[in-house]
Parts: structure tokens; sequence; C-alpha cells
């Protein structure tokens, strides 16, 4: 009998599935891993899990009792206790109030809080996980990051008479750990397994998915692949099961080898004009950061012919509440006025239809919000922003995240079109088949830092990945 | 009919009001002369409410205008009292307004305070030292040139009326703010880092520098205002501003129920402050007592804020 449930899980956001029929069976101790890459839907299935997601269609039972989790509250009462990626705590409350917060507080004359049990029951909670040198009276803010996420992970260990603990669900809970608190933590992990609650455990890092856990379920594009245990399987075989062989993605070829004159040097890494440059990482390993250093002054890059696409399209690359076409002009408006300025909106709107056309970009009119467009169309716009200034170098953040696939593949055609011309490329991506698709070199970055370089040719997704990893190539 | 409402709700609003004066107030409310009084004493009104509106542009505000209005006031009163001739006490007094202006802008962008404290921090700073310059005193009488307090009484004659000069300016200023705003490289900036800093930002907008100006150009207008202040009453106290800050703000609040996005309109401003002055004007003739008509005014301002966002969500 699973402890925990779960039947034909899905979800859509804006159209878009993330999450396509899940099933998922947790059994009672055991420690179960969920695997996938970036963007496959572990985020999505744990949200719904914790109450914070509201799924399209979802059957969840524990026990063998279905429930319905419809908040973090539903969650906790069924026993379910979750560490989340995102590292969430309020610097300015002390260790043991960010430990029960959103908890009742224990009260001293049901009116005053009572500190001292208060600190006492969170005393208790980071002994679980063997912690005696955080004072729970410390404030949150000076705790260093690796103690933070101690302290975030045992506020899931905190005592609740009313609804005891069945589940653990932890999201990449060693990101921010040193190896001793790690295996303290797995310590603890195996001590709730051996009692007969289960752990669902989500982690990139595969060796320690290896040794800790006894089963896993690999996601991959909102599906689940396999599922099983884990004995008998090797490191190759669960990054081969992650990746899967990806069909129907299509990049337009490249049309002109890239020149031997260099476009852009910087610390370990040299682009040449003509060139496109992928980088691969895991998420969060400094990609967004590198490309910033680029950047620079933001005022000076433009005008020096460096052009930016960030990651986040609504909330660093449009002014949504503005028309297409002042977006468009936006970091261009020195050359698109009389003497920087004055105005002149019907050429900027001609200026704009035109580079909007280059893009294939789908709108009413140039006057037409920004906010009004799809996601796929907002992107266009984004890049048009970025061509309009014809620029030697195009710094690019995960250009095609959220972008249907026809959208795709214009924005593909885009970089092609203009690498042909001799604008050099530097491309951020989590998705490995795109780096592999579109660049000519890939550098790969671990800890804000380039490990490797290597020409795309001929690699395989299955190398590349390792690489991010932190694993030599394996010979291929 | 919520879209119509959100648009033009505010705007149907003033008419109505300007319906019920003109029937309530029969051949006097709905003159020439009456309007002609009614600009003049918005003049100063307008004059903040245009510099306003350019920092709220930016979806930054300033509270230290009234305060820079009476400050800007006796220091052109204190400089006549020194003997300076109108030439040259008007352009020191509008530099202490670009200064202080200076002054919000460097905090606010340079140092990262926002907005609501550091002119709240200058509003008081600028009260304080309008009563150091001018030793807690009304400065009037014989110290102030005739032709400063004449300018105000002037106009230029237009048929049988007379425009008054104050009005002049003040159609000047909103002139100037208006081309700045809408027709500018300047203005179209103010828009993109109102609408989205950050995508700004990226995009190589000088944020800080434009924040700097936009500010300065605030504290001028507001310092511009205490001069007309001044003039009207041919005096300088150092409280005589104080009752601009309050208005200019909610002026530009009712005008932005007159946008689709909510952002600030010049015209939209110019709307919000005649539907001021006029309830001001229509209430006082009314003798409508003037504390009843604090709460009205209150109570207006809150029913056209609430009823363009109340139809805002109720879209989403």
């Amino acid at each position: 009998m699973p402890l925990l449930s779960l039947r034909n899980v899905s979800k859509a956001y804006a159209g878009v599935a993330a999450l396509r029929g899940v099933d998922l069976d947790v059994a009672a101790g055991e420690i179960h891993a969920l695997m996938g890459e970036n963007g496959a839907g572990k985020s999505t299935l744990i949200k719904i899990l914790a109450g914070v997601v509201a799924p399209d269609t979802a059957g969840i039972s524990i026990d063998d009792k279905p429930v319905t989790v419809a908040s973090p509250a539903d969650a906790r009462r069924h026993g379910l206790r979750f560490i989340h990626q995102e590292l969430s705590v309020v610097p300015a409350l002390s260790v043991a109030e960010n430990i029960l917060l959103g908890r009742v507080y224990p009260r001293r004359a049901g009116l005053l809080v009572d500190w001292r049990a208060l600190n006492r029951l969170a005393r208790e909670a980071l002994e679980t996980l063997g912690i005696t040198h955080i004072d729970p009276r410390q404030k949150m803010a000076r705790l260093s990051l690796g103690d933070r996420m101690l302290v975030k992970i045992s506020s899931a260990f905190l005592a609740d008479a009313g609804a005891p603990a069945r589940l653990y669900v932890m999201d990449e809970p060693t990101a921010a750990l040193t190896r001793d608190e790690s295996e303290r933590l797995f310590k603890v992990l195996r001590g709730i397994k051996a009692s007969g609650n289960s752990v669902l455990y989500v982690s990139h890092r595969i060796d320690e998915v290896m040794t800790l856990c006894d089963r896993a379920t690999v996601l991959r594009d909102g599906k689940p692949i396999d599922s099983g245990l884990l004995t008998g399987i090797t490191h190759d075989d669960l990054v081969a099961l992650m990746i899967g062989r990806k069909v129907g993605e299509a990049y337009p070829p490249a049309g002109t080898e890239p020149s031997y004159e260099v476009a852009y040097e910087g610390p370990g890494l040299k682009l040449h004009k003509g060139e496109i440059v992928g980088i691969a990482g895991l998420s969060g390993m400094g990609q967004t950061e590198f490309l910033r250093s680029i950047l620079g002054d933001p005022g000076k890059a433009w005008g020096a012919g460096v052009a930016y696409v960030p990651k986040e399209r609504r909330a660093e690359g449009l002014v949504t509440t503005r028309p297409i076409y002042q977006n468009i002009t936006l970091p261009h408006l020195q050359a698109h006025s009389l003497g920087g300025t004055w105005l002149t909106p019907r050429r900027e709107r001609q200026f704009a239809q035109q580079l909007g056309d280059d893009v294939r970009l789908r709108a009413a009119s140039p006057r037409q919000l920004a906010l009004e467009l799809s996601g796929g169309n907002q992107q266009k716009v984004v890049f048009a922003k970025a061509l309009g200034g014809s620029p030697r170098l195009l710094l690019l953040d995960e250009p095609t995240r959220g972008v249907d696939v026809g959208a795709k593949f214009d924005i593909y055609t885009i970089i092609r079109d203009m690498t042909a011309k001799g604008m050099a490329v530097l491309l951020v991506s989590s998705d490995l088949p795109e780096l592999l698709g579109m660049a000519d070199r890939i550098a790969v970055m671990r800890d804000g830092e380039i490990t490797a370089t290597v020409a795309s040719k001929g690699l395989s997704e299955e190398t590349l990945l390792n690489l991010c990893y932190g694993r030599t190539a394996a010979a291929t | 009919m919520g879209q119509f409402l959100r648009r033009y709700g505010t705007l149907a609003g003033f008419v109505l009001i300007l319906i019920f004066f003109s029937v309530r107030l029969p051949g006097t409310f709905l003159t020439a002369q009456n309007w002609l009084n009614i600009t003049q004493q918005l003049s100063m009104l307008l004059v903040v409410a245009a510099g306003m509106t350019i920092v709220m542009v930016m979806g930054d505000f300033d509270l230290s205008v009234g305060s820079m209005a009476s400050l800007s006031g006796v220091v052109v009163a204190v400089l006549f009292s020194f003997g300076w001739p109108i030439w040259a006490a008007v352009p020191a007094a509008l530099l202490v307004g670009l200064v202080g202006g200076l002054i919000n802008g460097a905090m606010v962008s340079l140092v990262g305070i926002l907005p609501f404290v550091a002119t709240l921090a200058t509003l008081t700073i600028f009260s304080g030292a309008a009563f150091v310059v001018s030793g807690g005193r009304t400065i009037s009488g014989r110290v102030i040139p005739d032709a400063f307090g004449e300018f105000a009484r002037d106009g230029v004659p237009l048929g049988t009326f007379s425009v008054p000069n104050l009005t002049l300016v003040a159609l000047a200023v909103l002139a100037v703010t208006w081309l700045l705003l809408e027709q500018t490289t300047f203005g179209r900036r103010l828009y993109a880092i109102g609408g989205n800093i950050e995508a700004s930002y990226l995009s190589g907008v000088p944020v800080r520098r434009l924040k700097l100006m936009a500010f300065s150009l605030t504290g001028l207008t507001a310092a511009g205002a205490g001069l007309l202040y001044a003039a009207r009453v041919a005096s300088a106290n150092p409280t005589q501003g104080s009752g601009l800050m309050l208005n200019a703000i909610a002026a530009v609040f009712l005008g932005t129920t007159m946008s689709e996005q909510g952002e600030p309109r010049l015209l939209a401003t110019v709307i919000g402050v005649l539907i001021l002055g006029v309830l001001d004007n229509g209430l006082t003739q009314l003798s409508v007592d003037s504390y009843l008509r604090q709460i009205l005014v209150g109570v207006i301002i809150v029913v056209a804020v609430a009823g363009s966002s109340l139809s805002k969500t109720a879209r989403r």
C-alpha cells in the first residue's frame, strides 16, 4: 500500500502543459527520488502537493484515502512537510520565529507570545538535525547561507501533535550545504525511513540520489518516463532517461562559418564574429550574472553595439504598458529622434514596423500595447528591440523560455540571419538540445566560472550534462 | 460600460459638476470673468501640479513642493528687502527651487531613499528654512517692489476682458511641461521608467540622471508657484505654500483615473486641477462652509480613484 499515490496529475500554464497525466507512488518507509531536467515539471508537481498551485486534474491519496490539497494548511494536516528550493526566510525575524513561521505561536494566558516555549520548540526542531551551534534567538540575517538552509530544513521537523508527519518533500535541500551538513541530513532522512515514514527527494546531484534513495521517478516534458528501483542502474542510464531523445525539434542550419576576427574577449571566453557561443550549466550557476557583467553599464553597452535579451521578458525586457514601437526604440531613441531630443513617432513606427516584420512579429499595429501580445510575440518585440541598433554582440538569456514552437523557430532563424551578417552571439540556455542545435561552441559554467569550453559538433547531450554536473567528459 | 466609466467617469463627473453649478449659480458661474478668476486662482496649483506630474510619471512623488513654494516666496521677499532688483531676486529664488529639487533627486536616485521618506524630510527642512530665512515673520509692505505685485494684478487685454498675467504664466508652464513629457525623448524615457524601471535600465535609459533632472524640474516649478503666490498677495510668509502639495497630488491622481494604464498625463492633471478649482469656486459662491468643502473634495477623490480601480479589478 503506497503512502502517497498520485494519479493523472495535469497542469497547464496559459495553454502550455507543465504536467501531463503524472502518476506517482511513494511507498511507506522509502526515500523516493524525483528527477528530470529543468522545466520537466518537478517543481510544479511539488507545488501542487503543497497546495500552492491548483492542478487542472489530480487524484491524490494518502494511505489509500483520497484527499484534496487546496492550501498549505491542508497539506500540513495530511502530514506533508516541505522544503522548497527557494530559500524563503524572513531575515529580520529570529531563527525560532522563522522555524515557526505560519504556525500558531505558543501563548501565555492565551494572549502573549510565550517566547521561552517558542525557543524551546525551535531548539528541539534544530536538534532533530543534530544542530546545536545555532541559537534560536539569533536574527536570521546573521546566519550564513548554509545555516539558513539548515534552519529552513529543521522547520520541517517541527513537532506537530495534531498532524503527525508522514511524507517529507525536499526540493534540492543540499544545494547550499557542506558535505558534513548533507551527511547529517541524510542520517535524519534514513531515520525517517526506518520509522515507516517517507521522503520524496528532488535533486540534480545524481550521485547523491544514487546513494540515498531507494527508487526514482523520472519526469520529462511533464510526463513520467520511468519509475523504478535505483539498484542495478548506472549514473549514465539515469541521465539518458532524463534527457530522452528529442524529436521534432528543428534548428535552422548555420549558413556561414564563424570568422577568426575576435568580437569579444573576456575572462575565460573569446567570441568571434559570426559565432554563437552557448553557455550551459545547472540553473543558478551564475549565467545571468555573467551576461550582466559583459553588459556592464547598459547605457554605454547599447551605444557600443552590445544588445541584451534578458531572462524575464515581462520584468526585465518590456515596458508592457507602452506600445510596441516605444519598446523597440527605447534603447535607440538617440538615433531615432531629432537631435536626440524631439520625438518623431511616425518614423519610429515605420522603423518598428520594419523590425517587427524582420522578426515575424504578429501584431495589429506598432501602436498596440506590449501587454496585449502573446508570450512568443512579446519575446519577438524584445528581439526587435535588441536588433534595432544592428549590434555586433548579442547577449541572450534563455531567449526561448515559455515560447511556443513556431515562435522558437522564428527566433532561431533571426539569430542565424544575424550571425551570417557577422554578429557574435552569447546564448545562455538551460535547454541542452537548443545549445547543441544552435551554438558553435559551448562553455560550461559552474559556480560563476567557466569550467570548460567545448565544440558543439559531435557533442552528445549526455556528455554536456555530465560536464554541467562537473563530471569529466565520458569518452564517446 | 465599465470600460467607458474607467476612461470617462472622471470627465463625466466634471461635466456634471459644471452643470450643477451653472444651474445653481445662474449668471455668475458660467461667465468669462468668473472663469478668468478661476484660472488666476488656480495658476499656482497648475504650476505645482505640472511639476508633480513630471515625477509621478516615473512612479515617484514629491511631498516637499508646498514648503518649497513657501521657501522661494520668503527668499524672494528677503532679497527684495536687501535691495535686490526683481531681475536678480526672481532667478535667485528659482535657483533655490532647482537646488532643492536636485537634493530630492540625489537622495532618491543616488542614495536610494524612498521618495516618500526623502521628500518628507525635505518638506520639514524647506519649511524650517523658510522660517529661518524670514525670521518667522510675514514680509510685506514697502520692501516688496510695486512692480512685483502689479505683475500679478495686471493682465493682457483681450476684447473687453483682461487675461491675468498669472494665468498666462501658468499656461506657459503647462505648454513647456506638455512638450517635455509628450514630445521629447526625456518624457518618453520618464514614462518608460514609470512603466518598468528595470527594463528601462537594461535598455540603456539613464535612470539616475533622469530622476535627478525630473526632481529638479519639480523643485523649480514649486519655487515658481511660490513666486506667483508672493506676487499675488505682495507679501511672503513661511507657510503660504503649504496647501499646494496635497492638492497637486490629488489633481494628478484624479488625472490618472482618465488614462487606460493609470499613467499620469499632463492634460488629465489639468482636468484634475480644474475639478478642484471649480468645486472651490462654486461652493464658495454657494457659501458652503470651507470645512465641509474639504470633506467633499476628499470624498470626490476617493470616489473617482475607487471607481477607476474597481472597474479595472472587474476586468481581471
